[in-house]
């Protein structure tokens, strides 16, 4: 699939999956592709499939779209373009050659030779001197040399660019093809890899330079790609025989020749797979070129295997990558699931505690124990929801549910809410409201919910201190920033320093048996939904103080006037 | 003097504190209970309780340097000690009696009675 991937900017790593006919790219939401980058417009491009590429045109953006570093109104996307948009750049990768499934079925690796072909291997060169393609050769014209120096770097570098900009092995591949047949006549090509698994090999990427080629199986010879996977050196074939070169009359020039170049893919550590082109030069041009029926040559061989190499070493470094992340998406699993499963264990056990008490209060009817008992069921069940409640603010993106409403209210319910709480473990709970508080569209349900997690906390941590203390919250109202604020600070012992960095990231809880782990990360995306934040500040020892910023959003003039229609 | 058994239970969940304290006094036994494990061991040390059930998340630290105080409080006072923790985390003390959590009250009150029948 086409794909635009952003390779500077600040969605630097994201790869976009073009799937639609036609896409807006820009930096307002509704976007198909959103760039969060402020010098984007809001509309700033359209990609528009044109066959099997994208063309894209700038939709009078402020800044511009540039192709390849140059301003374009509208350009013909082919894979390998940059695309700049403001201060993103990204890499346009086009639609596989046969990307769909089936690649198996037309490539052959024949055990037995083929009965029609005649090949045997002409070169064959060992890694290290295909690496030396660049070293000077003296039996060479000096600027013929140099030209073609220039150029296999020049592929070289192409090939380090493409390997560098994607983290899809398909992709990858695809890319190193085009990048093949852009620089060599062949007329068709596979990439093989072995399976990570069974050791098989698997071929990944085929491609071929007429369409009408499309259906042809490729063969290769199971004797050279032994040769080349057992002895790791790449090959030259051609089924040309020797003595038939320069004869008009032998079969070459009825059947033409076959010539192919198979490369291992030597990587830092194994073989990961073998390169495959191969070319077909017709009777006429065989004659043409007067009996030089060579199309690929040393040089190219040469430059295939260190384009094996670099092409193997990105395989190698994608595979490493993603096992290291799926490594670390397990390890965050196996934390998360730790995490729950141990606040849902002390939910369970505070269930059966009030649900024995309450088939003990039943069966010695003594109704004061199953009032206990109910009353233990009860915050148990409370406690369960208000997880599931957290679990889906955590997880859900969402929208905000805005209305207008008044903060001072909001904060006033979650004091009453906690007092009980507050009083139970001894600590003072005090509100300061700022009589100047205007109403303002929020989502109070959320800012409860967001407020009602760090009025807790600082519940908690005071009560841990086993001194008398005190959360007092306030709330602040500064039009000149346009900004409200709502602080919480508690007299606990404070956040040591290095709890500081862990203290929003989710399932890290420092309270033993009552975290979940999902408080302040919650109140943290709540807030962020605002386009607000949290700030917290703490000396270890005298206690923590959390802010709440968020932006004062007046209620419209019209709404006013729906909920008060004018009388008569 | 009362002769009545005593039962310390130190457990920093004020509802499990409760439950027990609720099915043991209501069991003809006298109770002590704290959410600390210092305190929990300061009040073994000055009223040497029949019993201690001692729960192993009371406290951050692990668990077999939490328990060590209180095992050997239970040698001195020929006390059981009752381990109440995660199976994952089974502590190597042998001389406490070790009830994996989630637990059930019914088979965790009649364990402790044997245990009490038996001093």
């Amino acid at each position: 699939m086409p794909s635009l991937f952003v390779i500077r900017g600040s969605d630097q790593g994201t790869r976009y999956e073009l799937e639609e006919a036609i896409l807006r790219l820009g930096r307002d939401k509704s976007s198909t592709i959103h760039i969060h980058d402020t010098e984007v417009s809001r509309n700033h491009a359209e990609l528009r499939r044109t066959h099997r590429d994208y063309t894209v045109s700038d939709l009078n953006s402020s800044n511009g779209t540039f192709v390849n570093g140059k301003r374009i109104e509208q350009h013909v996307l082919v894979s390998g373009d940059q695309v700049q948009v403001g201060a993103t750049l990204m890499l346009y990768t086009g639609p596989a050659d046969d990307s769909s499934g089936g690649i198996g079925s037309s490539i052959d690796v024949a055990a037995a030779p083929l009965s029609d072909d005649q090949s045997r291997i002409i070169h064959s060169v060992t890694q290290q001197e295909g690496s030396r393609i660049f070293d000077s050769q003296v039996d060479l014209p000096q600027n013929s040399f140099l030209a073609r120096a220039r150029s296999n770097l020049q592929v070289m570098y192409r090939t380090a660019l493409a390997v560098s900009h994607t983290l899809d092995i398909d992709q990858l591949l695809n890319r190193i093809m085009e990048l093949i047949f852009e620089w060599v006549e062949a007329d068709r090509g596979c990439i093989m890899l072995f399976d990570a698994n069974n050791r098989k090999l698997e071929p990944r990427v085929r491609r071929t330079r007429q369409e009408s080629d499309r259906g042809d199986r490729i063969s290769i010879s199971k004797t050279i790609l032994d040769f080349v996977l057992e002895r790791n050196e790449g090959v030259l074939t051609s089924d040309a025989r020797q003595d038939d070169r320069f004869n008009p009359g032998a079969s070459i020039v009825k059947l033409g020749v076959r010539e192919a170049i198979c490369v291992p893919m030597q990587g830092r550590y194994h073989v990961v797979g073998a390169i495959y082109i191969d070319t077909s030069i017709s009777p006429q041009e065989v004659l043409e070129r007067g009996g030089q029926s060579c199309k690929f040559t040393e040089d190219h061989l040469k430059l295939m295997i260190a384009i094996g190499h670099q092409a193997a070493l990105a395989v190698e470094d994608t595979r490493y990558y993603s096992a290291m992340v799926q490594a670390e998406r397990l390890a965050a699993i196996g934390q998360t699931i730790a995490t729950l499963s141990h606040h849902i264990k002390n939910i369970l056990q505070g269930i059966r505690g009030g649900s024995y008490l309450i088939e003990m209060g039943l069966t010695e009817h003594d109704e004061s124990i199953v009032a206990k008992g109910w009353n233990i069921v009860e915050k148990n069940q409370n406690k369960i929801s208000e997880l599931v409640l957290d679990m889906l603010t955590f997880s859900k993106e969402r929208e905000p549910d805005l209305m207008t409403a008044d903060i001072n209210s909001v904060v006033a319910e979650v004091v009453e809410l906690m007092q009980a709480r507050a009083a139970e473990l001894n600590v003072e709970l005090r509100l300061v409201p700022d009589a100047t508080m205007p109403k303002l569209v929020f989502d109070p349900e959320g800012i409860h919910r967001a407020l009602l997690n760090v009025v807790t906390n600082g519940i908690d941590a005071v009560a841990e201190t086993e001194r008398p203390g005190s959360v007092e919250i306030c709330t602040r109202y500064l039009p000149e920033r346009s900004l409200v604020q709502i602080e919480v600070r508690d007299t606990g012992a404070g956040i040591p320093a290095d709890h500081m960095d862990k203290l929003f990231s989710p399932f890290v809880s420092t309270k033993k048996n009552r975290g979940t782990g999902l408080g302040l990360p919650v109140s943290q995306k709540i807030l962020s939904e605002h386009g607000g934040q949290i700030g917290v500040q703490s000396t270890p020892g005298e206690g923590a103080c959390f802010t709440f910023e968020l932006p004062a959003v007046a209620p419209p003039q019209s709404s006013t006037q729906i909920i008060e229609p004018p009388a008569g | 003097m009362d002769s009545r058994p005593s039962v310390l239970i130190v457990d920093a969940c004020e509802e499990n504190r409760e439950v027990l304290r609720t099915a043991l006094e209501h069991r003809g036994m006298r109770t002590l209970a704290t959410g600390k494990a210092k305190s929990g061991l300061e009040l073994a040390r000055e009223h040497h309780p029949d019993l201690i059930v001692l729960d192993l998340e009371v406290e951050a630290t692990n668990d077999a340097e939490l328990a060590a105080p209180f095992a050997e409080q239970s040698r001195t006072d020929r006390s059981p000690l009752v381990l109440l923790g995660t199976v994952r985390r089974r502590p190597p003390h042998p001389e406490g009696e070790f009830i994996a959590k989630p637990y059930h009250y019914g088979p965790l009150l009649r364990r402790i009675e044997e245990l009490l029948d038996t001093v």
